[in-house]
């Protein structure tokens, strides 16, 4: 059997506060093959932000990764030091975050900070640095005039597209998203996600996408991870997990999205909104706002369990996965 | 704010100090003013500071100039930040041509040669406290009204106050219920950051002859151990004790000010970092 | 297009311009051109674009944040630019209320959320003493599923989605005929929109309320809307019933955004030629703002600027459709 390119297992990341520790990721575990594109999903205080900051050492305090293992490609990312994490970084991983507003430098270049990011990594030639930066603005559909153009001459589109040219640099193994069309249009959306999935097709990275956006994920994800307060409520398959989702929480959140076509049906939403980690609700952290809640879903916590191809943290199912066995 | 180490620091200096100015009589019961001692005496346990040239114990003095010196601090710093927030915030907010007149406004007297205006207001004010505040005031407003203004602009669009707009509020209520309640943190620091300039300016002018020498304050014991040539007839410590208070003041306004940035600006604090967890 | 004599909002021609550039700016950005529209009592109107497309602008004329630039405000068939005295303009104020995007900024964190909804009945319901006030402010806090008790709590208290809805009670509390909601759920997180999105169709059916849903959404227009207005670039590109603006799309644009978030998964050919490049409002001239992104722009695009006409079951501003 191939070796997954991430396995992340029992990942746990604590916030360190005067009041407290708080745990915003909860002994998280999933695998990601190579190519593979994988969608996590998540609504506000889901922990799915946090969750790719601890998966890619980006943490910084008071966030601390508190236990469990990140091996990629044979390589537990917890233990490494800060030079072979360096080495790793954008070489073999790389991070494209949420606004690259953010993240560009507004004082260089397009085309220096590309440079910028080259000579980080690897000597390489004025030359070569020159050829490369051309190389991934035109993977990503920017016309390379470009390299002397600031950030704030460019569109928001455009920005997300150089900073995944900038992601693309070295043909990484994985990369990592943190909602990188939120800031846009939707049609500079669909565009963008177009662009990313056809570069997956043909350079052959894994993608993890975190994002809150389902549709996104319907589309363009091979399988889903569904986070709620911290914890994975659940994962599958995209497929399976549209067409017959199985946790409460994943049926609420497919059906409070309204759809321009087909039928129009009545949005139910969830009621109540997601619990304070630093206060969480016994047994099941869903079950005050569960439509299915039964008794012991107040004082029992749910295990993840295999049902199928999936897997669900949900009590529902805990009586099958038993059976199963 | 407990653990904020500055900030607690210059609470401590500013308690002192407002402790002598206070009560003076309980830290120095001598007369001040009392020319009763031998002259340019040395620092001895009866003066701990030492006499001046004319025989007033110079501890008393400095203790009993307290008052007056805090006073000073306070009002001219307060004055000023309450006119920096009313022109940096109307200006802010009500923005077009009033803007321009009252930046131009700010601009002229932050560049405003003070020496000149000085030499100036001496020839036509008496010396003494309200000269003294008079020219401190006019002098130092125009420091903070540009960060006023700044703060202002920053929160000009925000959506409540669009709302507050929208609603039919005056101007006036807005600038007053609205924008200054949200400034109350920057206003104190800027308060704060004005005293430890004023400290040091108001005596800088006593110093140089503004102030009446028979106010009690560090300032005018500045000017009078001058006049006296303290220094080079070897009574340093007369010379040195009131500058030195000036300092001590001063650090207090700045260490407390470190207090406010902490609460503006919640990245700015320390981790803390703990063992274990605290009880749920 | 035929103006409805019963509508309750009216405008004809609002134009809102902008200088930009700087001090001695030469520049004009055109945020809104030529906006005709009605809407009547007990309607849901959406007005959907993307960023720049000047539906927040249009949001913020009707509110009276600022005065348009050309153009006429007719409420109730009054007009209201002409509208002068503070007792005409708040008497506006009190029949036309906005409900803002940011559930986050749209609070000052000084003041308990009962203050808006306090100010407001100070300012526009005179007739109520103390009392009366207070019975109302718990009043409107129920009908938008607020507990009383919430009325007391500062806004950092409250989650973004009990904040939103504490908007609308703002907005409830001046007893308006129209409110001009911008954005109000793109902040929220998925599972509370739809709660808000239900309250405010309730507020139409029970409280005889009438909205202008401003929206960069098309799947919340339609869930909630009666009519829709698509706008492109400072200008109305097309409206009509919600269901037949999105069953059968005239103006190239709307098909764009359509075939943007349709599900199925596969991808249409114009779209993925189409990079969501931000339209040109700053002098902009004659003809159609969306020639330079459109597959079907011919020669007359360029030419005039392309008028509101029927086409099929809708109004459409096209010289192809």
């Amino acid at each position: 059997m191939v070796e997954p390119l991430l396995e992340v297992a029992g990942l746990s990341v604590d916030y360190l506060t005067e009041a407290g520790d708080v745990r915003a990721v909860d002994r998280v575990s999933f695998t990601v093959e190579a190519g593979e594109f994988l969608g996590i999903v998540g609504e506000s205080g889901s922990g799915k932000s946090t969750l790719l900051f601890g998966m890619t050492r980006l943490l910084s305090p008071p966030g601390e990764v508190v236990e469990g293992t990140i091996t990629f490609r044979g390589r537990d990312m917890v233990q490494l030091g800060r030079e072979q994490l360096r080495r790793i970084r954008w070489r073999e991983v790389s991070v494209v975050m949420q606004s690259a507003m953010n993240a560009l430098n507004p004082m260089k270049s397009i085309g220096a900070q590309l440079e910028d990011t080259l000579d980080a990594h690897e000597k390489l030639s004025a030359e070569a640095v020159r050829r490369r930066s051309v190389e991934v603005l035109e993977l990503v559909g920017i016309d390379p005039v470009h390299l002397r153009s600031y950030p704030h001459q460019l569109s928001g589109g455009m920005r997300q597209r150089a900073m995944i040219a900038m992601a693309l640099l070295f043909t990484p193994q994985l990369v990592v998203m943190d909602e990188p069309t939120s800031a846009l249009d939707v049609v500079a959306q669909r565009s963008l996600m177009t662009k990313i999935k056809d570069l997956q097709r043909t350079l052959g990275f894994a993608v993890v996408f975190v994002t809150h956006d389902m549709s996104v994920v319907r589309r363009y994800a091979d399988r889903v991870l569904v986070m709620y307060a911290g914890q994975i409520a659940e994962a599958a398959g995209t497929e399976a997990i549209f067409t017959s989702p199985r946790h409460p929480y994943t049926r609420g959140l497919i059906d409070a999205f309204p759809s321009v076509t087909g039928a129009r049906r009545e949005l139910a939403g969830i009621p109540g909104s997601p619990p304070d980690l630093a206060r969480l609700p016994s047994g099941c952290r869903f079950h005050p706002r569960c439509p299915e809640v039964m008794p012991e879903c107040v004082g029992r916590e749910p295990e993840l369990y295999p049902v199928d191809d999936a897997e669900v943290r949900c009590l529902l199912y805990a009586r099958h996965a038993a059976e199963a066995r | 704010m407990v653990g904020n180490r500055k900030a607690t620091a210059g609470a401590l200096i500013l308690l002192v100090v407002v402790f002598a100015a206070a009560f003076p009589g309980l830290i120095a019961p001598d007369d001040p003013q009392a020319i009763i001692y031998a002259q340019n005496a040395g620092p001895s346990s009866g003066h701990l500071l030492g006499t001046t040239q004319l025989g007033q114990d110079v501890f008393s003095q400095l203790v009993w100039s307290t008052r007056l010196t805090l006073l000073v601090t306070v009002i001219v710093s307060a004055i000023a930040t309450f006119v920096s927030m009313i022109i940096g915030v109307t200006a802010a907010y009500v923005g077009g041509v009033t803007d321009r007149v009252l930046t131009v406004l700010t601009d002229v007297f932050l560049i405003l040669p003070v020496l000149p205006l000085l030499i100036l207001l001496a020839a036509y004010l008496s010396p003494g406290i309200t000269s003294l505040v008079i020219v401190l005031t006019i002098t130092s407003w125009a420091f903070q009204a540009r960060q006023l203004r700044s703060q202002g602009l920053s929160l000009r669009n925000r959506d409540f106050l669009v709302a507050a707009r929208a609603r039919g509020e005056r101007a006036i209520y807005i600038i007053l219920v609205e924008i200054v309640p949200t400034m109350t943190s920057l206003l104190a620091a800027s308060f704060l950051a004005l005293a430890v300039f004023e400290v040091g300016f108001a005596a800088s002018l006593q110093f140089l002859g503004l102030g009446n020498s028979s106010e009690l304050m560090w300032g005018t014991m500045l000017y009078n151990a001058q006049q006296a040539a303290a220094l080079e007839s070897g009574n340093a410590l007369w010379a040195l004790a009131p500058g030195i208070a000036v300092a001590f003041l001063g650090a207090g306004f700045a260490l407390a000010n470190y207090a406010f940035d902490e609460i503006g600006n919640p990245a700015l604090r320390p981790v803390r970092r703990r063992r274990g967890r605290a009880p749920a | 297009m035929a103006v409805a004599d019963d509508a309750l909002l009216r405008t004809v021609d609002l134009t809102r311009h902008f200088r930009v550039g700087g001090l001695f700016a030469k520049q004009v950005l055109h945020a809104v051109d030529d906006f005709s529209f009605s809407i009547k009592e007990r309607e849901i109107v959406a007005l959907v674009g993307e960023s720049g497309s000047g539906k927040s602008t249009v949001a913020r004329l009707i509110a009276r944040v600022y005065p348009p630039t050309r153009g006429e405000i007719y409420y109730r068939n009054r007009p209201i630019q002409r509208l002068r005295s503070r007792r005409k303009l708040a008497s506006y104020r009190g029949e036309v209320a906005i409900v803002f995007q940011d559930p986050f900024s749209a609070f000052n964190p000084v003041h308990r959320v009962s203050h808006g909804v306090m100010r407001n009945l100070v300012l526009h319901r005179p007739e109520l003493n103390r009392g009366q006030r207070r019975r109302e402010a718990e009043r409107v806090f129920e009908s938008v599923g607020l507990s009383p008790r919430m009325l007391d709590r500062f806004p950092y208290e409250m989650s973004g989605g009990e904040r939103q809805r504490v908007g609308f009670a703002q907005a409830l509390a001046v007893r308006p005929k129209l409110i001009v909601a911008d954005e109000p759920v793109s902040m929220l997180d998925v599972s509370i929109r739809a709660g808000v999105l239900n309250m405010m169709a309730g507020l139409r059916d029970q409280e005889g309320v009438s909205l202008l849903y401003i929206t960069h959404d098309l799947a919340s227009a339609r869930y909630v809307a009666d009519r829709i207005i698509v706008m492109y670039a400072g200008h109305m590109v097309e409206t009509g019933p919600s269901e037949a603006v999105l069953a059968e799309p005239k103006h190239p644009y709307t098909q764009l955004l359509l075939s943007a978030v349709a599900e199925a998964r596969d991808d249409a050919a114009s779209i993925s030629a189409d990079t969501g490049e931000p339209p040109r409002v700053i002098d902009p001239g004659e003809g159609c703002r969306f020639r330079w992104r459109c597959p079907y722009a011919i020669e007359a695009c360029s030419q005039a600027t392309p008028r509101l006409r029927p086409v099929g079951s809708t109004h459409a501003a096209c010289h192809v459709a």
